[in-house]
């Protein structure tokens, strides 16, 4: 089997922090099945189970990537109240659930529930960008931004004769970015760039 | 300056590419142009939120990765399916994809109790039909005690009918022994008793308390009210001896006290009681009703008033009934000695003294004891 080593809790979260990925697979094959057997039998989709898990361990993730998680029960009980919230939620949205989420009293999760959406809403607005920024701006923005490639690398796979107009070109391409994305983001965002 | 040198400034102060002295400048142009420090929020927060989307998206082709090995994992690997078991999960995880996989995740709580209920139903149905059996077995136990019952009563019947019918009879309500009683009707050896109990004899003796034992012929019979009239044929007899008592030609009267003497087993059982009635089983005007505990073999005895005056012959019992003895009334009784009287060539002379009249109870008996005879019957 291709199981590998056993976690213990605290060994999971410090994997995960650092970038392990078995760590990381670890924890989708443990507790995968336990959301995707909640959502099946609420009336969901294996897809549905997925995306709903997927977006569940990312909260996760992303709270242990930037330290703000506090753990205050098992990973397995958060995760599961976690997917159980959005999937509730989801349900409400597709008004095949007319029950009340704030009846809830499985484990208080305000901030938690709060937080996904709006960077779930803020992910959402940003590939809407960034899909029409289109090329090569979009693929500029990954590389230096998000893959952190240096500005040298970049201006050789562009094409560019040196690193200073590739830069020129990041930040315009940045400057288009910024109208599309705080447009869309926040409809206060200011009108004068 | 224009917005894009304005960014690159940002940029570069932000990413810390600034030299000291430059950035202390920057930071007091943040301080002083709003727009600036506007420009350089929206900068911090683009940028991170483009890394966090980068790195979602990451993650999530991670995940997905993850996903598509476990699935693939669990589709070779068939695996043991629990979702209680978490530890287990990890190479059971099984592939979402099947139809009946998927219908079984989202239908396995209701199979499952749908099978518990099922089973629960079975066993339940298996227990109940042997509850059913083993009480249908008591039944039939209490049915099996009551037809033991009713053989035993089947038995006293047969019995009764062989007494009857063959060989020693006696009472035809009464079920019973060998015997019954009679008593001596005339000294020259004339004698009474049921006439069930003589009924398809062969031959009958009779026998006292004293050992006398005659052999005894039937002489005449009254079916009707069960009365049998015998004769001692024995050639050693000569005399019953004075009779102390005498046969009363009058109904007895209600609530008259009554005693018998009878065999019901091989000694002699004084019986008494009351004249409950003055009409017999059924309704029967020639009877009356006493209450004497009466058992086989006291069929044939004499039923004496407190005077000592024959008032009846004992003939039977109402099973069913407590306490409810009869006896024939005595008139018959006169009426069948007259009727041989005048048929018989030999003297039929009844006893016309009561010697027992205003003596005690126990001196009585003394002195009935030799006239009361068990009635032997063979055939």
């Amino acid at each position: 089997m291709q199981r590998a080593v056993e976690y213990t809790e605290e060994a999971l979260i410090s994997g995960l922090r650092n970038d392990d990925d078995k760590a990381l697979a670890y924890l989708y094959k443990l507790h995968y099945p336990m959301v995707s057997h909640f959502i099946l039998s609420n009336s969901g989709t294996s897809d549905e189970a997925k995306d709903i898990f997927q977006e569940g361990v990312l909260i996760f993730y992303e709270k242990v990537k930037d330290g703000t998680l506090e753990l205050t029960c098992q990973i397995k009980t958060y995760l599961y109240s976690v997917c159980r919230r959005l999937w509730l939620k989801k349900l409400a949205e597709k008004n095949r659930f007319s029950g009340t989420l704030d009846s809830e009293d499985f484990i208080s999760l305000e901030d938690e529930v709060v937080t996904p959406e709006e960077t779930e809403h803020k992910f959402s607005v940003m590939e809407r960008a960034m899909n029409m920024l289109g090329e090569p701006c979009r693929t500029l923005l990954e590389d230096f931004y998000i893959k952190d490639n240096s500005m040298q690398d970049i201006s050789e796979k562009f094409g560019y004769t040196n690193a200073d107009n590739a830069k020129n070109q990041k930040y315009k391409c940045l400057m288009r970015l910024k109208k599309l994305f705080f447009a869309a983001y926040k409809t206060a965002a200011p009108a004068e760039f | 300056m224009t917005e894009t040198e304005a960014i690159a400034l940002i940029e570069r102060y932000l990413t810390g590419e600034m030299p000291a002295r430059e950035a202390a400048d920057f930071e007091a142009r943040l301080r002083l142009d709003p727009v600036l420090a506007r420009q350089a929020r929206e900068f911090e927060e683009l940028t991170s939120a483009l890394q966090q989307y980068g790195q979602r998206r990451e993650v999530k082709k991670k995940l997905n990765a993850i996903h598509a090995e476990m699935e693939k994992a669990a589709m070779t690997t068939e695996p043991a399916f629990s979702f209680e078991a978490p530890e287990a999960e990890l190479e059971t995880i099984k592939p979402v994809q099947p139809k009946w996989r998927i219908f079984w995740n989202a239908h396995s709580t209701t199979i499952a109790v749908a099978a518990s209920v099922a089973i629960l139903t079975v066993f339940s149905t298996l227990l109940s039909i042997q509850l059913w059996n083993s009480m249908g077995k008591q039944t039939m136990r209490y049915t099996e005690l009551r037809r033991e019952v009713e053989n035993i009563k089947k038995n006293q019947r047969a019995i009764n009918r062989a007494f009857n019918r063959k060989v020693a009879p006696k009472a035809e309500v009464n079920p019973g022994s060998f015997s019954g009683t009679g008593f001596a009707l005339t000294e020259n050896g004339y004698f009474v008793t049921s006439y069930h109990v003589i009924n398809d004899a062969d031959s009958v003796y009779i026998e006292n308390k004293n050992g006398s034992r005659y052999k005894v012929t039937e002489v005449y019979k009254d079916l009707e009210h069960d009365l049998a009239i015998l004769k001692v044929s024995d050639p050693n007899f000569t005399s019953f001896g004075t009779l102390p008592y005498t046969v009363s030609g009058n109904a007895a009267d209600l609530g008259e006290k009554v005693y018998t003497l009878g065999f019901p087993r091989e000694d002699m059982v004084f019986g008494e009681g009351s004249l409950s009635s003055q009409s017999g089983f059924e309704g029967d005007t020639a009877a009356y009703q006493i209450s004497i505990p009466l058992n086989p073999g006291n069929s044939g005895g004499p039923l004496f008033d407190d005077k000592g005056n024959l008032i009846g012959v004992i003939s039977g019992k109402q099973l069913d009934l407590q306490g409810a003895a009869f006896a024939t009334k005595s008139t018959y009784l006169m009426t069948l000695a007259d009727q041989l009287k005048s048929d018989s060539a030999t003297r039929v002379s009844l006893s016309r003294q009561n010697n027992l009249s205003g003596r005690p109870r126990k001196q009585q008996l003394k002195k009935l004891k030799d006239f009361i005879f068990m009635v032997k019957v063979y055939n």
